[in-house]
């Protein structure tokens, strides 16, 4: 049978990340295995694989940067698009992950950790991502996401000493499990309806009529619910503050920002892309797990003492907001919810970025009580800090409140009155909680006083490059949100 | 050009210039600000003629024209009017300041948050754009948070500060989503448009949402009741932050959003009840609790409160003269205010404390100050011959021609004297508590007049209420005017700014005011008594914390519910979520559960099959707690699956499932050795019985699914390749030449996955040796004979028979059912099993324990069968059927993917014994037997 070789430029990304978390793996197993003996493996923190990742991961921006054109292309038979929402998308992951890779450094090489697994997952996660991002077919995007979700198994239980990490880790597989098991028996179900598995071409069936309402009820009913846990809303959210909580910072810094671009792509691809005609039916799914995770997220964030978990409930509120902005159907709010993803993966990388600062060998600095009168041990990182969580509450003039601002329009412009109006009430109480870290940074006494550790250069340069970047983004939005506008435009114009 | 962006801009560049020029000095902090407000003070005044010529000028600069956003300044009579308080007072402010600040107040810090503050409330009557304006508006929340705050080492200014936030801050984002339906009505977030569109706004269905949001807004801002209560405990800032913030500003800026949007908003029902009803109920309660505060700024903070109902009532008339007074008050509090403030300062400066029940008799000691605080204070009686009596006129005015329009609108009137009859009192006892009244108790400190230049501000002032009162149209009437046409964008009324009109009810309500406060005050003390009985019941304060704990306790009892961290309440969850979604999507269509596909007859192998599945499945749960046992019955499960494969004539299938699951048993054997044999039934039978009853419903519901989706009609592919696979693949074995030929790029990706995850493992496990049990539950050893002879014996003989039968199946694979996949699964068993039998150690003497080798060569082979394609001008992968000719033997029918799948075998067996091999040293056991190496 003649085999027909696939156009595999648009794919050149994916397959340079694959090669590359080859290539890390396989250096961690010979390179430097041979040579020493365990002990002394464990105590030399190596860098072959940070530079690797960093590399490699510039290198794939690099890629995707040159062959954007703003224009679909596709290959593997139709499973596989990329468009200018997936090159915007993924430039945003590579970056994540540059960010995740320096931010952790220090971090890791604290705790042993430094060691070519954690980056040959980071990659492989990466690559996992893209592949969602770029999926045109259920099949690809099933395989791009269990990618995705195994390497962040593996990733949280990377301190297999540690029984929370573990414990975090086993909840996320059992629970990711079933949800990847609701979400296959969904996709089956549409699969059953309309006899394809390319999106387009679902879409155009399910246009032309469905005979079979309860098979797409049901289809609709658990693919919605598989997305909802990947997203990590309600009432599909439970694991998501373990996972946060649990998981080394490092980790949990990765796991709360660059996913939840691929969960977006996911969310896109499946219901605009695919599910479009059912709109009327997802519509009304999305709300009511929308305002479940705004309330649940942002009621439950309050009552935390830890920061790692208070943030897990936050972003529960943030995907709620994204999905309000999905939810309405239209081009505005899919590009709203996309400058929504990517403002909200900036913030969080910034904050983690910072709790991993504070953090130092024996010490996580993640109990909220741990930033009691930072302001005066280091006013530049309260600074930095203060930015952010105020960014995340939705103030102006940080890039936050400008993100919140256009779904609420988005939102409004589609008619759901009553919608915005919950979803402000709703940030209302989470400010609370944001400006409790601000209000405990500059006005209480801090437990010790000794300063922070000095970490490497380009962790802190990077942090201060995050938190100021959120300013500048809000004080001059206007490029970022073009960008995803027309991204989306182009994509789903 | 954009001379408007400066005026904003300039401050908050002053901001910058402050903090940095601090450290060089206290006084330069001083100068840098008072230079930076006159520099934008300078920039403005060249616009004014143009203003006072009734011209509205609208500077612009795109910005973010996506969400409909330019950056959109604006200037008319009411923004320059605004302009000027904010700037002019705020240059009083700066030179009081100065004084008021003690050695070891941080001077660069004060006045950075001053400037930033001063560029917010700029921003906010400047501009065109509500979205924008808004921006600016929770700027000014943030600023006035950091200045309220400013004595850190307080606990009341910390508290202070966090409720003043939280109440301006929360109704800033009402007030957000106010504007947001705002722009969608008008279809433009620019106030021209907006002002332009109110009989659009007014009837359009979204009019009340849109208005009690924007109000919200309004009413946080300007602390209107029920939201009046942060502005008191905002008193914990430094004075002149009081005197700015709660004059001219921060609280002016709701009342300016109100006159902003007078055009577009008013003269509904609804606008008139709720802003009037609000404003009425403001200006009584605060006159009311003004009289009976004992800290001097608490009385200023509530008559603040109560000026600032009076100016939202007027507006919430909605007649043009009402609006017209509403701009006039605002002036006029704006000055005697920030004077009576300055002045509380000087005295709480120079006693060392605010409380009226020690601070007597001062007019000994500052004659002069007291002299300025009376005027002002007789302003905010409404005195004649000062400002505050003429706009309180109107407003009495105002009041009694509303009333003839309604039923009872005599109740205004009368409510409105009662306010009156409150703010001659508390301005009484402002004075007379002071200044006279007996003797100073024991003051901290002896009071003496202030510094020369502390009084300037206050004398500024104080000259400004007297000429404002004395010749009104001489002095306010232009800007006022301005201002007022700017407010109506209409036409302005006809209106007198004289002293003296004619005996109308307004000056009878004047004098009944006059006369009746001096009353109250002096009849005070019975009342006083009463207010201290009453104390803490009529405060809305309470609602506030009330809201708070409510919010508290609904989060906490949300978090106890749902944040249980327990794996099994999580699944319990999650499973009920499922079950539930099922039912919607069940009970939301209409259509049968059974589809219409014919069904197949029963046999009676089948039958079997399905009776062994379910009563393997059932010993499986029941017998769930011993591990091994449970572990051999879900083996068991899986041999039934092969046998199913055979039944539907898939023999590979079979094959390959019979391998797996040996394999697969195997791996979960050498992990069950690190665990305990039993695991103890942790939950009570009632429980057991729920999860059991949830897991009937669930596998229920997944029964009834399958059942649904598979009695309807479906087209499978594999006709497709029943008909190409000899054609075109040169096999009869449909799954093989899928395998290495259709989807033979998809299989050299697994093997390269399968290569990659041994070699995974390997690097995790590599070096790792855990300590696991070596002996049962009861304490006995696992075995004494950790390697019998005769299993021994067994396997060695097995492994020829073995091997031989997996090159058997990898040689007819092609054709019939086999191939690498399958053999390779085989192989690995067998030398597996030598492992198990035999000791790693014996093994390992007798086979290469590197594996590696064996998995690169396989991918080699693979790949290489791949690219040789290539060398025959064929795509990758293409060439690997068809038949080689041979030059002496002739041509025989070999495909050239056997070579591929000779590759698939290699890997397999490399990467399922490097995995195993690993697993099974990871436990302390396997190397701790030496002697095996001698066993023969």
């Amino acid at each position: 049978m003649t085999f027909p070789m696939p156009d595999l430029l648009p794919a050149a990304p994916e397959i340079l990340v694959l090669v590359m978390a080859c290539v890390v793996l396989m250096f961690e197993a010979y390179a430097v295995r041979g040579q020493a003996d365990r002990s002394e493996i464990v105590a030399r923190p190596r860098v072959a694989g940070y530079v690797l990742t960093l590399l490699t991961l510039l290198a794939a921006a690099g890629l995707t940067a040159f062959t954007a054109n703003g224009v679909s292309a596709t290959t593997f038979s139709g499973m596989f698009v990329d468009d200018a929402m997936a090159d915007l998308l993924k430039l945003m992951t590579y970056l994540a992950g540059i960010a995740a890779a320096i931010y952790s450094r220090q971090y890791l090489a604290d705790r042993a950790l430094m060691r070519g697994e954690y980056f040959a997952l980071l990659l492989f996660a990466v690559l996992g991502m893209m592949v969602m991002i770029s999926a045109s077919h259920l099949l690809t995007l099933y395989l791009g996401l269990e990618l995705l979700s195994l390497a962040l198994y593996a990733m949280v239980a990377l301190r297999r000493d540690d029984a929370v990490a573990v414990e975090a880790a086993m909840k996320y597989f059992v629970l990711g499990a079933l949800a990847s098991g609701l979400l296959l028996y969904g996709m089956s179900m549409l699969y059953g309806l309309t006899g394809t598995l390319e999106l387009n071409k679902m879409a155009a069936t399910l246009a032309g009529g469905v005979d079979n309402p309860v098979v797409l009820a049901f289809g609709l009913v658990f693919v919605v619910a598989g997305l909802g846990f990947k997203l990590g809303t309600a009432p599909f959210h439970m694991w998501v503050p373990d996972i946060y909580h649990g998981a080394p910072t490092a980790v949990t810094l990765f796991i709360g920002s660059a996913p939840k671009l691929a969960a977006f792509a996911f969310v896109i691809r499946l219901l605009a892309d695919g599910l479009q005609p059912a709109h009327a039916d997802w519509q009304q799914m999305l709300a009511v797990m929308a305002v479940l995770s705004l309330a649940i997220g942002n009621l439950a964030a309050i009552m935390q003492t830890n920061i790692k978990r208070m943030l897990a409930y936050s972003t529960i509120a943030h995907m709620g907001f994204l999905l309000l902005g999905v939810m309405t159907g239209e081009l505005n709010g899919y590009g709203a919810a996309l400058y929504y993803v990517v403002t909200y993966v900036i913030m969080s990388l910034g904050a983690f970025g910072l709790i991993l600062h504070l953090a130092r060998a024996g010490f996580e600095a993640d109990a909220l009580d741990d930033y009691k009168g930072l302001n005066s041990r280091a006013p530049w990182l309260a600074a930095l800090m203060a930015i952010l969580m105020l960014s995340m509450a939705g103030l102006p003039p940080f890039v936050g409140f400008y993100a919140k601002l256009t779904v609420l329009q988005a939102l409004v412009g589609a008619g759901w009155i009553w919608l915005a109006v919950v979803a402000v009430l709703f940030s209302l109480v989470g400010a609370y909680y944001y400006l409790r870290v601000v209000k405990l940074m500059y006005f209480d006494t801090p437990h010790s006083h000794e300063p922070v550790l000095a970490t490497p250069g380009d962790a802190r340069l990077l942090l201060s490059v995050n938190g100021l970047g959120v300013l500048l983004l809000g004080l001059l939005p206007q490029p970022l949100l073009a960008l995803c506008l027309e991204a989306m435009r182009l994509t789903y114009g | 050009m954009l001379s408007l962006a400066w005026v904003v801009l300039i401050p908050y560049l002053g901001a910058a210039l402050v903090a940095g020029v601090a450290h060089l000095g206290r006084l330069y902090s001083a100068w840098a600000a008072g230079l930076t407000t006159l520099a934008s003070l300078a920039l403005l005044l060249p616009e004014a003629p143009a203003t006072f010529a009734g011209q509205t000028l609208v500077q612009r600069l795109p910005w973010l024209p996506q969400a409909g956003l330019d950056l959109a300044f604006r200037l008319d009579g009411l923004a320059l009017l605004f302009a000027l308080l904010i700037l002019g007072i705020g240059l009083l402010i700066i030179l009081y300041a100065r004084y008021y600040l003690s050695e070891r107040d941080s001077m660069g810090r004060f006045y950075a948050y001053l400037m930033l503050f001063m560029g917010a409330m700029l921003g906010i009557v400047l501009s065109e754009n509500v979205i924008q304006l808004l921006v600016f508006w929770e700027l000014t929340s943030l600023a006035s948070f950091l200045l309220i705050s400013y004595w850190q080492h307080r606990a009341d200014a910390r508290n202070g500060a966090r409720m003043a936030l939280a109440v301006t801050g929360a109704g800033g984002l009402c007030l957000l989503a106010g504007f947001v339906l705002l722009g969608e009505i008008v279809g433009s977030y620019e106030l021209s448009a907006i002002l332009a569109a109110g009989e659009a706004i007014r009837a359009h269905p979204w009019y009340a949402p849109t208005l009690i949001l924007i109000l919200l807004g309004v009413f946080t801002k300007s602390a209107q009741f029920p939201f009046h209560f942060w502005l008191p405990h905002a008193m914990a800032a430094p004075t002149p932050v009081s005197a700015y913030l709660h004059s001219a500003t921060m609280v002016k800026a709701g009342v300016f959003l109100l006159a902003r949007l007078f055009p577009a908003l008013s003269g509904t029902w609804e606008w008139s009840h709720i802003v009037g009803g609000a404003g009425l109920a403001t200006l009584l309660v605060g006159a009311t609790i003004a009289l009976f505060k004992h800290d001097l700024k608490g009385l200023l903070a509530y008559s603040t409160v109560s000026h600032l109902g009076l100016i939202t009532t007027l507006f919430g008339i909605g007649t043009p003269l009402a609006a017209v007074a509403g701009v006039f008050h605002i002036i006029n509090h704006a000055t005697f205010k920030a004077g009576l403030f300055m002045a509380a300062g000087i005295i709480d400066h120079e006693c060392g404390t605010r409380d009226m029940r020690r601070i007597n008799g001062l007019w000994k000691y500052m004659p002069y100050t007291g002299t300025l605080a009376m005027v002002a204070a007789a302003a905010m009686a409404g005195v004649p011959l000062v400002n505050g009596f003429l706009s309180k006129e109107m407003f009495f005015a105002e009041a009694v021609s509303f009333a003839t329009q309604m039923r009872f609108g005599w109740l205004l009137p009368l409510a409105v004297t009662v306010a009156g009859v409150f703010a001659v009192a508390y301005s009484v006892r402002f004075i007379h508590d002071v200044f006279f009244n007996g003797d100073p108790v024991d003051l901290p400190r002896t009071p003496h007049e202030p510094p020369r230049w502390m009084k300037v501000p206050v004398e500024v002032l104080v000259v400004l209420c007297l000429l404002v009162g004395i010749f009104p149209a001489l002095t306010v009437q232009p800007i006022l005017s301005v201002a007022a046409g700017a407010v109506l964008q209409a036409p302005l009324p006809a209106f007198d700014l004289a002293i003296w009109h004619s005996f109308s009810p307004a000056l009878g309500m004047s004098v009944v005011a006059l006369a009746g406060g001096l009353a109250v005050y002096a009849g005070r003390r019975p009342l006083f008594a009463l207010a201290e009985r009453s104390r803490g019941r009529l405060d809305a304060q309470r609602l506030y914390h009330a809201l708070l704990n409510g919010l508290f306790a609904l989060a906490g009892g949300l978090t106890r519910a749902l944040d249980a961290g327990s794996l099994q309440r999580l699944v319990l969850l999650f499973v009920l979520s499922a079950i539930g979604l099922g039912v919607v999507g069940f009970l939301g269509a209409d259509t049968p559960l059974r589809g219409e596909r014919a069904l197949l007859p029963v046999d009676g192998v089948s039958l079997l099959a399905a009776l062994g599945l379910i009563a393997a499945a059932a010993a499986a749960v029941l017998l769930h707690r011993q591990r091994l046992t449970a572990l051999i019955i879900t083996g068991a499960v899986g041999l039934v699956v092969s046998l199913i494969f055979v039944k539907f004539s898939a023999p590979d299938l079979a094959l390959t499932q019979l391998s797996v699951e040996v394999v697969t048993v195997i791996l979960l054997l050498l992990a069950l050795y690190f665990l305990p044999q039993t695991s103890p039934a942790e939950s009570s039978r009632a429980r057991r019985a729920r999860d059991g009853l949830i897991a009937l419903v669930a596998g229920g519901g997944t029964a009834a699914l399958a059942w649904a989706v598979l009695t309807r009609p479906y087209e499978s592919i594999a006709g497709f390749f029943l008909e190409r696979s000899l054609p075109e693949g040169g096999g009869r074995n449909v799954v093989n030449v899928i395998l290495v030929d259709f989807r033979g790029f998809d299989t050299l990706g697994e093997i390269t996955v399968l290569a990659l995850a041994g070699i995974g493992i390997y690097a995790m496990l590599e070096r790792l040796a855990l300590p696991g049990p070596t002996q049962d539950a009861q304490g006995r050893p696992w075995n004494w004979d950790a390697h019998p002879a005769i299993m021994a014996s067994l396997t060695r003989l097995l492994l020829p028979l073995a091997l031989l039968t997996a090159v058997f199946i990898l040689l007819r694979g092609h054709n019939l059912p086999g191939g690498g996949f399958i053999a390779g699964l085989v192989t690995a068993v067998a030398l597996i099993m030598q492992y198990l039998a035999n000791g790693v150690a014996w093994t390992h003497a007798r086979l290469p324990a590197n594996f590696h080798p064996v998995i690169g060569a396989g991918l080699a082979l693979a790949l290489a069968t791949g690219l040789a394609s290539w060398a025959f001008d064929h795509p990758f992968l293409t060439s690997t059927f068809g038949h080689v000719h041979w030059p002496v033997v002739g041509s025989i029918e070999l495909a050239s993917a056997m070579a591929f799948d000779l590759g698939v075998y290699l890997v397999v067996v490399g990467a399922t014994l490097l995995i195993l091999v690993h697993l099974g040293l990871m436990h302390g056991a396997s190397h701790s037997v030496p002697s095996e190496a001698e066993r023969g």
